[in-house]
């Protein structure tokens, strides 16, 4: 997949798997694993680019005697999600006239 | 693979990085590896649902610019005594020119491979040419004198059919120039990250 595409596509799923409650690395993984197989590695870089974009920020909470780090969103990151929204009507339009051509093909 | 040990070998691997970066995502990859533990699994299927040390290495190295790369690899020098700059300085002359020596015979050799790619493809356009001309002016002399132009007709299918090698040959090696090209930020990278040990 083209990588500009991707990482928009990745950020987004992202912010959706922490805008409803705030979430730690591997439950991020786990609700999106339907949808998304995503790496930890992954996650990670997708995660350090949103808190340097500052859509998400990061705290710390103890948990079982050890640390874990909590992503909380912030409203650019909100933002970012409804701007997703708005660009998927425009991509799916986008691809719809590209399956177009494709079925056209498979015909003549 | 325990935890502690997929840690060190990770820790080992990313040696010559950033250090701050190498804590935080060591550290995550500890919570992620706790919390698969906390779920029920044993130590060495969490470590093991991480995914293969070799990937996460190769992820992390294309996730660090360059840029960060090569500043961490020339801090220890910052770190040296007085004595070691003079020296540095004076030895200058020497250890530079080799340098510039080194780097114009890498830039060279890279030259030599582009221009070998690029003289096969001058063979292969010119044995098509001859192919195409021999075959045109071939026909139009089978008219006039016939013995010459079943001559020049021969001639040029044997130029055609030289070129067909050629070209499979000079597509492969241009394909494999490209793809070394495309190699050698990563190559580069890994190899700022080892040599740091010296």
């Amino acid at each position: 997949m083209d990588a500009q595409l991707k990482r928009g596509l990745l950020d987004a799923c992202v912010l959706a798997a922490i805008k409803d409650e705030d979430s730690y690395g591997y439950k991020i993984i786990k609700d999106m694993k339907p949808y998304l197989e995503m790496s930890e590695s992954t996650l990670y870089t997708v995660l350090k680019r949103l808190e340097l974009a500052a859509m998400l920020t990061v705290y710390t909470v103890e948990h079982g005697g050890r640390l874990r780090k909590y992503y909380r969103i912030t409203p650019a990151g909100r933002r970012r999600i409804e701007e997703f929204k708005r660009e998927w009507c425009e991509i799916r339009s986008i691809a719809n006239f590209i399956l177009k051509e494709d079925t056209d093909h498979g015909k003549s | 693979m325990g935890k502690a040990e997929f840690l060190s070998e990770l820790r080992r691997r990313l040696f010559g990085l950033p250090e701050g970066e190498v804590a935080e995502r060591l550290g995550f990859y500890s919570e992620m590896i706790d919390d698969r533990m906390e779920e029920g699994l044993s130590e060495e299927e969490a470590v093991a649902a991480i995914g293969s040390m070799q990937e996460i290495y190769l992820d992390i190295v294309d996730d660090i610019p360059l840029s960060a790369i090569v500043r961490e690899r020339i801090k220890p020098y910052r770190r040296m005594s007085p004595w070691g700059i003079v020296a540095t300085v004076l030895s200058s002359p020497i250890w530079l020119s080799l340098l510039v020596a080194l780097l114009a015979v890498v830039v060279s050799l890279y030259a030599a491979a582009w221009s070998v790619v690029v003289s096969l493809l001058a063979v292969t356009l010119s044995l098509a040419v001859a192919c195409l001309g021999g075959v045109l002016g071939g026909l139009v002399l089978l008219f006039i004198v016939a013995p010459k132009g079943a001559m020049l007709l021969g001639a040029a299918l044997v130029s055609g059919s030289f070129s067909v090698p050629f070209f499979h040959l000079s597509r492969l090696l241009l394909k494999l120039l490209w793809r070394l090209t495309l190699a050698f930020p990563r190559w580069l990278k890994t190899v700022c990250i080892f040599r740091r040990i010296l």
